[in-house]
Formats: C-alpha cells, sequence, structure tokens
C-alpha cells in the first residue's frame, strides 16, 4: 500500500474497550459497508487498576460476543483486524486467550483460511534488573522513583507499552489480523495508517482522536461505530450512529480526554504536539483535523506497567443510621482499628476504612468530609498475605462497628448494621511499576508469531 | 452566582495515567469559557482550597481557549486501584466542581 495508490485510509473502530459492552450493532453495520481500510478495536487498559495484569483476568463479559461480530464481518468484506492491548492488561496469557477465542470463532464460522498474526509485551523483572545493572535508568512518572532491582523482581507480571514497530512488522507480512500485546491506545490504528504511507503527525493524531470510538462525538454515547480518514494533510471524523456530529467543540474535548495535558501524548517513537492544532466543521457530521506535529525521541523509549501483589483481600460492610453513632464515625473507625491492632500484634495486614456517605469517594479531598449525613456506610478493605486470616481479620474489623463502645449512644442493641460474614474480593495490587525505558532493537521487546487461522 | 453546573457542556475527572487524574470543565461557549475565566473562581489557588491539596499536588493546569475549556491534573493519593483507592477510574473525582459557585 504506497502513497501512490492511494490518497486516503479509512479506519473504523466501535469500542474504546473491548468486551465491557457490546457495540452498537446499527452503527457498526452503517460504517462497515462503507468498506474502511481496516477495523480496529482496543482491547484493554491500565484504567480498571493493577489486578486484571496481577491475576490475568479479563473483565468484560463481551469478549467473545464482540469478537465475533468484527471478525465474521471483516473476513467477510476483507477488512483487515487489529486488536490492541489483548485481554484489558495485554499480558502474554490475555493474547493467548484473544488468538484462541479468534480461531474458535473463525472454525466455528467457517470462515476461509487467513493469517493470524499475533506479538507479545511481557517483560521479566530479571531483564530490566539486567538493564538497571548495565547502566539503563529506567525513569519513573510522577510519583515514581527511578526503578531499583528489587523493585523489579517484586512484580508479579510486567508489561512494555509496545509502539508500531511490531506492529509494522505484522502488516509488511501482509496478515490479515493482528491481535497485540499492551500497546499504546494511539498505535494500533497510527500503525496502519504510517504503513499506508500517511504522516506520522496526522497518523499517532488520528490514533488519538478515535481510540474511544463513539466519545469524540456529541451527544455521549459509547461503543458506537466512528470512521477516521487520514490523507496527506488532514484527518476528518465521520460518526455513524443517525444522532451524533463529530463537531469542533467534540472534537477538541476529546482530544484533552483522560491525557495530563491538552497539548501533548507521548508514545514509543515520540511526543505528539497538538498545539497548533485547527479544528473545523466541513460537514453537519463531519470534523477535519490539522496542524498535528510529532517530535520523535533521539532513542526509542517505552513505557512499562507493573503489578505487584500486596496479599489476599476481604471487604465487609458496617452502616449506621443513629445520628450519635453517625456523629461519633472515626471514633467508631479507631475502635476498630485499635482492636485488630490489640489481637493481631506483628500480623501483616493492611486496613482500609471507606466512609461512604461522608468522604467514600474522595477521602481526603472531600469538602463535605465534616458534613453529617443522616446514613453512613463503612466499607472495609482487608489484606494480609493469608486468605483464612484476611478473613478473619475483616470480620472482626467489621464486628467492632456493631460492638462499637460510644459514649451517649442509647442503642445499646447494636451500633451498625452489618454484613453477617466478609465478602471475599480480587486479591490486593499495586501498579508498582510506572516508568519508561530507553530501548534497542536487539532487545526484540515484542517478538511477532503468524498463524493460520480459519477452514 | 452561578453555580459551575449551569455553564458548562461537561465536567468531569479521568485517570490520565496510573498516578493521575485530570478533570475538565467544557463551557457552553467563548463568551461563558472568558467569563469564568475573568471571574478567578477556577484558579490553581480555587482548586487548591477547594479540594484541601498543596500546589504542588497539580502537576498540569490549563486554560484550553480551543475547546472553551479549563483542564486541570492533579496527582494521585494513592495510584489508580490500590487497596485504599475507591475511584479506579477517577470519574467521580469532580463531583464538588458541580456547584461550585461562579460569581455573575
Amino acid at each position: 500500500m504506497s502513497p501512490s495508490r492511494r490518497d486516503k485510509l479509512n479506519v473504523m473502530i466501535s469500542t474504546g474497550h473491548l468486551g465491557t459492552a457490546p457495540s452498537g450493532l446499527e452503527s457498526f453495520m452503517a460504517a462497515i459497508e462503507t468498506m474502511p481500510d481496516y477495523l480496529v478495536a482496543d482491547g484493554g487498559s491500565a484504567d480498571p487498576g493493577p489486578v486484571y495484569l496481577g491475576e490475568n483476568i479479563e473483565l468484560g463479559h463481551f469478549v467473545m460476543e464482540e469478537l465475533e461480530l468484527f471478525l465474521t464481518e471483516s473476513r467477510k468484506r476483507n477488512i483487515p483486524l487489529i486488536i490492541g492491548s489483548a485481554g484489558d492488561s495485554g499480558s502474554n496469557a490475555g493474547v493467548d486467550s484473544f488468538v484462541r477465542k479468534i480461531r474458535d470463532i473463525a472454525a466455528e464460522h467457517r470462515i476461509p483460511k487467513f493469517r493470524l498474526g499475533y506479538f507479545y509485551s511481557e517483560i521479566s523483572g530479571d531483564f530490566l534488573a539486567n538493564e538497571i545493572a548495565a547502566g539503563n535508568t529506567i525513569r519513573g512518572l510522577g510519583h515514581y522513583g527511578d526503578l531499583t532491582p528489587e523493585e523489579a523482581h517484586a512484580a508479579t507480571r510486567i508489561v512494555a507499552v509496545a509502539g508500531n514497530a511490531p506492529f509494522l512488522k505484522l502488516l509488511d507480512a501482509g496478515v490479515d489480523v493482528i491481535v497485540a500485546g499492551r500497546c499504546g491506545d494511539a498505535n494500533f490504528t497510527a500503525a496502519p495508517c504510517i504503513h499506508a504511507g500517511f504522516p506520522a503527525p496526522l497518523a499517532f493524531h488520528m490514533g488519538k482522536m478515535i481510540e474511544c470510538a463513539s466519545l469524540v462525538a456529541e451527544p455521549f454515547m459509547g461503543k458506537e461505530a466512528v470512521i477516521g480518514t487520514i490523507t496527506q494533510d488532514d484527518i476528518r471524523i465521520t460518526p455513524y450512529h443517525p444522532d451524533q456530529r463529530c463537531t469542533v467543540a467534540s472534537a477538541a474535548a476529546h482530544s484533552m480526554y483522560e491525557r495530563e495535558t491538552p497539548f501533548f501524548e507521548h508514545t514509543a517513537e515520540g511526543t505528539l504536539d497538538m498545539r497548533a492544532c485547527h479544528y473545523e466543521q466541513v460537514s453537519d457530521r463531519v470534523c477535519r483535523i490539522t496542524g498535528a506535529r510529532f517530535d520523535p525521541w533521539e532513542t526509542p523509549t517505552v513505557k512499562l506497567e507493573g503489578a505487584r501483589k500486596l496479599g489476599e483481600r476481604y471487604m465487609g460492610i458496617a452502616a449506621a443510621r443513629d445520628p450519635h453513632v453517625i456523629r461519633s464515625i472515626d471514633a467508631a473507625i479507631e475502635w476498630s482499628r485499635s482492636a485488630i491492632a490489640r489481637r493481631f500484634p506483628g500480623e501483616p495486614y493492611e486496613l482500609h476504612y471507606h466512609v461512604f456517605g461522608r468522604d467514600g469517594i474522595l477521602k481526603q479531598r472531600e469538602p463535605l468530609r465534616h458534613q453529617l449525613p443522616h446514613e453512613v456506610a463503612v466499607v472495609v478493605e482487608t489484606l494480609h498475605p493469608d486468605d483464612a486470616m484476611a478473613a478473619k481479620i475483616t470480620d472482626l474489623a467489621v464486628r467492632m462497628f456493631f460492638l462499637a463502645r460510644i459514649p451517649g449512644v442509647k442503642g445499646t442493641s447494636g451500633a451498625s448494621a452489618t454484613t453477617k460474614l466478609p465478602m471475599k474480593y480480587l486479591p490486593g495490587y499495586e501498579w508498582s511499576i510506572n516508568h519508561t525505558m530507553r530501548i534497542r532493537d536487539d532487545m526484540n521487546l515484542f517478538p511477532t508469531t503468524i498463524i493460520e487461522a480459519g477452514v | 452566582m452561578t453555580k459551575l453546573y449551569d455553564l458548562t457542556l461537561a465536567v468531569r475527572s479521568k485517570n490520565a495515567g496510573v498516578d493521575q487524574v485530570t478533570f475538565d470543565i467544557i463551557f457552553h461557549d467563548r463568551a461563558t469559557y472568558d467569563h469564568v475565566v475573568a471571574s478567578g473562581a477556577v484558579t490553581e489557588d480555587s482548586i487548591c482550597d477547594l479540594f484541601s491539596i498543596r500546589p504542588g499536588d497539580i502537576s498540569h493546569f490549563v486554560y484550553f481557549d480551543v475547546a472553551n475549556a479549563i483542564k486541570f491534573t492533579l496527582y494521585r493519593p494513592l495510584p489508580n486501584g490500590s487497596p485504599g483507592d475507591w475511584d479506579i477510574l477517577g470519574c467521580q473525582q469532580y463531583g464538588p466542581l458541580v456547584e461550585l459557585e461562579i460569581p455573575d
């Protein structure tokens, strides 16, 4: 696909997070019937938290349905399909799971043979520790300090966020479907645009604009199809839900969505600079965007994401309606916390009290946390390396609200309504690695494989 | 006084990476945006007061003319999804902005 052969490329997307809910079928069909050059989808994100990477869990309940729709409809029309960050975290197990599902769907629907390319993104703690030892400083983002070998080894699972390179390798090989490990949100769109000869600044900007599908248009709708069109000079965004329009306001608003600044976006290749971008309404539904610039890194640099397990986790709920108890809720929390400290001295537990009705969501940032609610619920969240101990500590911590000794309370039959038993939850993890690493070609961080699927 | 809610197309918050949460206040039109910016009701200082944070907790604050929007980004007390963090997507952190009073 050299630039001489085409003056524009159409990339279709209908979901910003594959599998969390079904894509809107009507707009999907309307968009795919225009015969776009690529169908793409984002399979994951770090947004849901570190436990999905740590435990190799997929969070969506509609993964199979969406993959079935995407694969059958794209193969029918010979449109290449690209899925980024497979299985939510982009771990190797997530990639394997998506590859398996695609092969199963292809067999079940008797789809004629096609070539399926995939790549992995996991990286080991040993690898990172060796890099650190060799003098390759692995820099922390935000509040994170430079990575130590101990931190590298302590992580349960680590992925590197791929740029265009593994996509371009698979596209060069002419595959029909790509299942990517962890990758940048813009890259599964930018890579095919760059592969077809379009300018990198526009390609990355289009990737950024359409990664969440219909969120770029108005009114607010999730999971509806849009098509991004790239030329040598501009990009255009067209929504396919009949009630949606991509306007200057909606496109400009989306350019700042879930990013620290509206002006810059970092990728493995460099920084997208949107300071000089211009948005213009070219028809009722279509917005045209120009002016993106791109500054490549001197040395390609990947982001690393690592999850470290902190322990098994249980939760329990204690709720109060007595205004005297509510007024003394901090004393009740202290009563519970100190009871655990007395009963389990030296145990490696972690206790959190989420006070819903007061500041459960914003915690210390809640401006109204001193306003007394008429009802309050305390969710006790407990971690301990041992499952039975986590359950036991949660149970006692919750029961202590029922048994809280609060002066002046006349309800002498129990100071809170509580769950009878603690509830087992997913283990507790933290993002222990949120860093960047300079890379070299010989690292081969994103090994690719091509197989055949279909019948 | 008018509440921010009545002047905006969108008031929202969302993770920007695992260590930050970003806030977008998007106004109906340029005149409303200009009025709110000029009012001084939404500044780095007022955000520090509202959320009881220090200036160092703000990683970015910008009046974004192209989108008629005010955007700022805060460091999170905990990375998203850590035990102790309930708002894993950061998508309800904007709550206190909704009823912020803007001088007429």
